[in-house]
């Protein structure tokens, strides 16, 4: 069976049972009814898919659902999904190689090279790699840069999908919880730099995620990502705008602000995501988080890890756009 | 009768401090108890022995003494104006007053246990700061409000007063904000509105603590407290839209510029004024803290999480919905439930 034809037979499947709806609806009038009721007598030829998400509905607007201590909202994050499924396997292709690295029960923290001035995306694209290739998915948390938080609509856009903000105790709190935490050492310093340092790899803060991973015994899984960077080429910071807003940087790319909101379209760049062996912190005692030796050594290590591969993907790729 | 306790209640004819000297009365371990405020109490107390005082005055030094108590309870610090106390005497009623109150510890030999009903408003609101703060967190952001600077100031003093009397076990209590469908707190009130104003494009986390265990938690404290700042919050947090859903309430959002006016309009109707600035920030960005000390020290676990309080405010407030949204939702849930 070929696909067009099923997707067309269902189709008309749902456009019957909307005509037999109305059709209900109509007749229930006539027969004396008001709309309401009608529409109840007549509700029995919707499909069963979609009474069961009118239910659902009903029940998110008396407020029956879960939010995790972070506002990690499942049923919402499972219905932003297609739109990133669409980025992930449509705009840039990603190929995740290595998904099987991230632990399947249990604490673990994910590192990664941080890129795209705009939007987090490379916090989706990973959390969609271990959905998608990870035999036991589950969703990851990331830490959004604590600036996001104070923005209208983006604050619980972020929470409902897994963001926290930017604090050492909220990432030891959730390791502790028993759930994937990712960083991003780099922070505002990698989202924030120029094109033409892409893919060179800012100082990883001061080892602050080793001093968490040490403390609360998490492995750690360093993540390379490539094609992040092209996303966004940003070509200079309006660092004056920036002071005035109070944000970090301000990019400007080829595109924005030159083109207005068509600006913040992402570049179709082709991806990859290449999970490495986790680093196994069981040997260091949890006191080694207070030895500054052990943790720059470690983040050291951590950072050569991810450096080496991005250099390795970005071969493998090839040219990003194409 | 030695061995009974005999304990101080500043601040009586608040609602807390009324409740607290009604649970104490059914406790037999407790032998007598003062209360210590400018007007009687409402309610008629048994075993409560009324001295009208102001506790800003130093005649508090006087009378104190002579009480021969061992414990002072004090459930004087106001977050909003009440009757009697407007908001213009609120920094002095909070800081000289518990500066005297001190003071008058200090002269009263017999007094073994002092505890204080703070606010967890010293943390803050704060879109940076963790999403819980424990107890050694306080003062890792500025000061922002009126409020706060007070809350901070008078932790202060009391942490001195502390250090200076090692003897002495100094408990402090930081409580977020309490919830209560008949209680006069402003969020309270707020969140029993009928259409609710929020800030558009904000929904932030909160923890609302059930009246009962806000009770409960200042009565284990009196009895057994421990010494240094505990929190008193529900376990986990909810977000303000789930928690106005669950209650049948219709949201306004507001452009959250224009929302501090708002509230002060509407807050002079329901008479919270113009003072309660901490809510604006706490209606923006919400605010969560670790209850661990409160269940594993101090020994009391809270018996309503965040969602089960406001489940429960919700059942006992039912009665008052005006809000049609509830009925869209029947018809909706009748719309598909019906022809199963």
């Amino acid at each position: 069976m070929s696909g067009p034809t099923t997707e067309g037979r269902s189709r008309s499947a749902t456009a019957a049972a909307g005509i037999e709806f109305l059709h209900g609806i109509r007749q229930g009038v006539e027969a004396g009814l008001d709309p309401l009721a009608a529409a109840e007598g007549a509700a029995s030829a919707l499909p069963r898919s979609l009474r069961q998400s009118l239910t659902r509905m009903a029940a998110r607007l008396q407020g029956e659902y879960h939010e995790d201590d972070w506002g990690f909202d499942e049923e919402f994050a499972e219905a932003a999904y297609p739109f990133f499924e669409f980025l992930y396997d449509r705009w840039w292709r990603v190929r995740a190689v290595g998904a099987a690295n991230v632990p399947a029960h249990g604490r673990a923290m994910l590192v990664a090279n941080h890129a795209g001035a705009l939007f987090p995306f490379d916090a989706a694209m990973i959390t969609g790699a271990i959905m998608k290739e990870h035999p036991l998915p589950r969703w990851p948390r990331f830490m959004v840069l604590d600036w996001a938080f104070s923005l209208p609509f983006l604050a619980p856009f972020m929470r409902k999908v897994g963001g926290v903000p930017a604090s050492p105790y909220n990432a030891s709190r959730v390791l502790e919880g028993d759930d994937l935490m990712m960083v991003f050492p780099e922070g505002a310093k990698g989202t924030g730099k120029l094109f033409g340092e892409r893919y060179q790899l800012q100082r990883f803060g001061r080892g602050g995620f080793v001093e968490i991973a040490l403390r609360t015994r998490s492995p750690i899984v360093p993540i390379a990502v490539v094609g992040s960077e092209e996303i966004y080429p940003m070509i200079a910071d309006a660092a004056v705008v920036a002071r005035a807003i109070g944000a970090p940087f301000v990019p400007i790319t080829p595109t924005f602000p030159l083109l207005g909101p068509l600006g913040l379209i992402p570049l179709p760049s082709r991806w990859r995501i290449e999970f490495c062996e986790p680093i196994d912190i069981s040997a260091y005692p949890p006191e080694a988080a207070e030895d500054r030796r052990v943790v720059f050594e470690l983040s050291e290590r951590v950072r050569e890890t991810i450096q080496g591969k991005l250099h390795e993907n970005l071969v493998a790729r090839g040219p990003a756009f194409g | 009768m030695p061995d009974g306790r005999r304990i101080a209640i500043a601040g009586i004819a608040g609602h807390w401090g009324t409740e607290l000297a009604r649970r104490l009365a059914r406790d037999p371990a407790v032998e007598q108890i003062f209360g210590l405020d400018t007007r009687a109490p409402e309610a008629d107390l048994e075993r409560t022995e009324m001295i009208e005082v102001d506790i800003r005055s130093p005649v508090l030094s006087r009378l104190l003494p002579s009480t021969g108590v061992d414990t002072v309870v004090h459930c004087g610090i106001l977050w909003y104006p009440e009757p009697g106390k407007p908001a213009r005497a609120l920094h002095d009623i909070n800081l000289i007053g518990t500066l005297q109150l001190l003071a008058a510890c200090e002269k009263t030999e017999t007094v073994e246990r002092v505890v204080v009903r703070g606010s967890s408003a010293i943390y803050g609101c704060e879109p940076a700061g963790p999403s819980f703060f424990s107890e050694e967190m306080a003062r890792s952001f500025p000061l922002r409000t009126r409020f706060q600077r007070d809350i901070g100031e008078l932790e202060a003093y009391f942490e001195n007063f502390a250090r200076r009397h090692p003897a002495l076990s100094c408990c402090m209590l930081r409580y977020q904000p309490e919830i209560g469908p008949d209680l006069p707190t402003p969020l309270s009130r707020y969140l029993a509105l009928p259409v609710v104003p929020t800030q558009l494009g904000f929904d932030p986390h909160l923890q609302m603590l059930h009246e009962a265990d806000a009770n409960e938690a200042l009565r284990v404290a009196t009895m057994r407290p421990v010494r240094g700042a505990v929190n008193v919050a529900p376990s986990g947090s909810i977000s303000l839209t789930r928690a106005l859903r669950i209650a049948g309430r219709t949201e306004l959002p507001i452009p959250h510029p224009m929302f501090g006016l708002a509230l002060s309009r509407l807050g002079r109707r329901l008479g919270i004024g113009d003072l309660y600035g901490d809510a604006v920030r706490l209606l923006r960005y919400g605010r969560g803290v670790d209850n661990r000390r409160l269940r594993e020290e101090l020994g009391f676990e809270p018996r309503y999480d965040s969602v089960a309080a406001v489940r429960d405010f919700a059942k006992r407030g039912a009665g008052r919905r005006l809000t049609p949204v509830p009925d869209l939702v029947s018809a909706l849930t009748r719309l598909v439930e019906v022809p199963r």
